[in-house]
């Protein structure tokens, strides 16, 4: 998948491009405006990362400048200044989902896989790793073609392992993106969660020792050994 | 006292000067009136009195009946007539003469220069009369009367004529003047109202405008073309007051936008690198959770510079809502099955209205629910309880969370929404939280045109609520 990059902050840049390169994207990147709208111009990009604040030709400019050329290539902008009204702003001008920063390259790579999906109409939600199988849109999980019974925050805790398999969280971290709380409100709830969904699936035929936990740090999804 | 309105403090002021430049006009005039009545009845009695020099010693009852007429007064005033001959003997002597003990008569008017020799008593009668005849007034039991005397060489005369028909006159004069300047006060007290009111007009005009400014941002001036000229410089004074706000406020919030920029690029690059760390480290390893730690204080710091710039922006009215309808129902029932997991030892009970709908942002609603419940499992005591309740008032939805918790100091309730205030210096070690949650929460409520307040102090119980206007059916 080709990805452009428009960042400015080469050292963000730095390790945005080693995230998305590790997860198999191909990466065009450039420091300044004018440049990111030349090139989002001239080539195809599968999707375009675009930072508002950029010396040059800014982010919301640049957007504008291809919606306005009939491109539909789908657009992720990154924000640092003013969240909520570059979200309207950017929403309204045909951004497909924005990210504040700072953020997790994990995230930024959710979000690109979820807008190619939805731009190129792909019904494929699957996550399936091991025995495990995990749709998006139905919210179904099943373990050897068995449906695993899951509440709300039980599947999102688990998808948001499955889809960086291998990948290490922090509890803070899993508190944020599942519960939405941005502190710690002194509370083993992630644990208890995680023990939860490991006798979900142990009951059904195992496969829960792929839900590893990482002493002193949090949990993750163990990397398939072969894909 | 202090009267607050100015237009009543106006009438009041402009009645009270009238009312004393007309009472004092009135005591004066009634006065001269009074005065200008009593001299021309002086001058009546002067005339009468020289006219009685003439002798008619058997016709002082009839000249005694003309009187009345002579002097001008009305028929009905009493008139008393004494006549004394040189020796003293009463010539005549009305019936209602009570002047006797205090009545003295002047001295003989000096003969005419040149005619030193006494002359017979016929040839006196005509002789000059007295230069001056001093009218006094008299008290008796029948009341004040002007008494003229007069003394001939061979006669002493006095006529006494009561005051009563002057006292009636100025009783009619005087109720006239009671009626006619409370009259005139209440027009004046009017007029001074209605010419207030007519001159507070553009100020009502500019506060109106000025309410606008206040809720449709700085960038609105109030015209100065339309206005009288006497509130022209108060209205350039109000403008460039405007202007030199607007700017400061652009500057403010230009700064925290810039600030938060500044702060959020090294924040990212820093979280960025240590998840790569984190990431490459052996896992288990001792490296791996010190950068774990790092990466959950990068995490916390994050979320200050965000709330802190959320606060900048309300401060400077630029908070901009995605407004959608919310229902607060689904999202306080989903809480509360999160509670169960995340503070199993809390007793949790619940009142929550189903399908209370407000107009809102949802993420930062949820915000605003997650810290005052967050708050209530921090502050909680040890197996205590959490009470969500939810209902709508009127057109207002009430969200109230209350739960156990020591006692807040009165003097803190104003203090708690303060930025960076904890309650109490011993909580900052067990609970973490930076203390901007409560004061942005109440931010984000009032920004929905909404409100968050802490329920006045009760011994062991905390109570926040929020309320918020719904979305009308």
């Amino acid at each position: 998948m080709n990805v452009l990059l428009v960042e400015d902050e080469a050292r963000i840049a730095d390790f945005v491009r080693a995230g998305l390169k590790q997860q198999g994207f191909v990466v065009d990147y450039c420091d300044n405006g004018n440049d990111g709208s030349d090139r989002a111009l001239e080539n195809e990009y599968d999707a375009i990362v675009l930072d508002i604040m950029v010396p040059g030709k800014d982010g919301l400019a640049i957007l504008k400048s291809l919606r306005r050329q009939g491109r539909n290539v789908p657009v992720i902008l990154l924000t640092a200044r003013n969240e909520l009204d570059d979200r309207l702003e950017g929403l309204n001008l045909g951004a497909d989902d924005y990210i504040a920063k700072p953020f997790f390259v994990e995230e930024l790579v959710a979000r690109i896989h979820a807008v190619v999906r939805r731009s190129t109409g792909d019904r494929q939600n699957l996550i399936a790793i091991g025995p495990l199988k995990l749709d998006r849109i139905t919210r179904e999980v099943t373990c050897n073609r068995q449906v695993v019974e899951l509440t709300s925050r039980e599947f999102n805790l688990l998808e948001y392992l499955m889809r960086s398999p291998g990948r290490v969280f922090t509890r803070t971290q899993i508190l944020e993106h599942v519960w939405g709380y941005d502190f710690n409100p002194q509370t083993n709830v992630v644990d208890v969660c995680i023990q939860r969904i490991r006798k979900k699936i142990d009951s059904i035929g195992g496969g829960a020792s792929d839900l590893e936990s990482v002493r002193g740090v949090g949990y993750r999804f163990r990397q398939p050994t072969h894909s | 006292m202090r009267l607050r309105s100015f237009r009543l403090r106006i009438a009041l002021l402009s009645a009270g000067l009238a009312g004393s430049a007309l009472i004092g006009f009135g005591v004066i005039s009634w006065k001269l009136i009074y005065d200008a009545k009593v001299s021309r009845l002086d001058a009546s009695l002067e005339s009468q009195l020289k006219r009685a020099a003439r002798p008619r010693f058997d016709r002082w009852q009839s000249a005694e009946s003309d009187l009345s007429r002579e002097l001008g007064v009305s028929p009905d005033t009493p008139i008393a007539l004494l006549v004394i001959d040189a020796n003293g003997n009463r010539l005549y002597q009305s019936e209602n003469w009570t002047l006797n003990g205090n009545l003295t008569f002047p001295p003989a008017p000096e003969p005419l220069s040149g005619s030193s020799l006494p002359k017979p008593f016929p040839a006196q009668r005509f002789d000059r009369p007295p230069p001056e005849l001093p009218a006094a007034t008299r008290y008796t039991t029948q009341g004040a009367w002007r008494v003229g005397a007069v003394r001939f060489p061979h006669v002493q005369f006095a006529i006494a004529v009561n005051l009563d028909s002057i006292d009636q006159e100025m009783t009619v004069i005087r109720s006239v003047f009671l009626f006619s300047i409370p009259a005139v006060l209440l027009l004046v007290a009017g007029g001074a109202w209605s010419l207030s009111g007519n001159a507070l007009r553009p100020v009502r005009q500019l506060t109106t405008t000025m309410q606008s400014v206040t809720i449709q941002g700085l960038a609105q001036r109030v015209p100065s073309d339309a206005i009288d000229l006497e509130f022209a410089e108060l209205i350039a004074v109000f403008n460039q007051m405007l202007e030199r706000l607007e700017r400061s406020f652009k500057q403010a919030s230009r700064f925290s936008g810039d600030a938060a920029h500044e702060l959020k690029t090294p924040l990212t690059i820093l979280q960025g690198e240590l998840e790569q760390a984190l990431q490459q480290a052996e896992t288990g390893s001792a490296t791996q959770q010190r950068l774990g730690h790092l990466l959950d204080e990068v995490r916390r710091l994050s979320s200050i510079v965000r709330k802190l710039l959320l606060l900048s922006l309300a401060d400077a009215g630029h908070m901009s809502l995605s407004k959608a309808e919310v229902n607060v129902s689904v999202i306080l029932t989903e809480m509360v099955d999160d509670l169960e997991l995340l503070a199993p030892h809390l007793h949790v009970q619940t009142e929550i209205a189903a399908q209370l709908r407000v107009w809102g942002d949802r993420d930062l609603l949820i915000q605003v629910l997650q810290n005052l419940v967050s708050n209530a499992i921090k502050y909680n005591l040890p197996n205590g309880w959490i009470r969500i309740q939810a209902h709508q008032q009127a057109r207002t939805a009430l969200i109230t969370i209350s739960n156990a918790s020591q006692p807040i100091p009165e003097r803190d309730h104003s203090l708690i929404f303060d930025r960076f205030y904890r309650s109490d210096p011993a909580h900052t070690r067990r609970v973490e939280g930076a203390g901007l949650g409560l004061s942005l929460a109440r931010e984000i409520a009032r920004a929905h045109g909404g409100d968050l307040t802490l329920a006045p102090a009760s011994p062991a119980q905390t109570a926040f609520t929020l309320s918020l206007p719904v979305v009308e059916a």
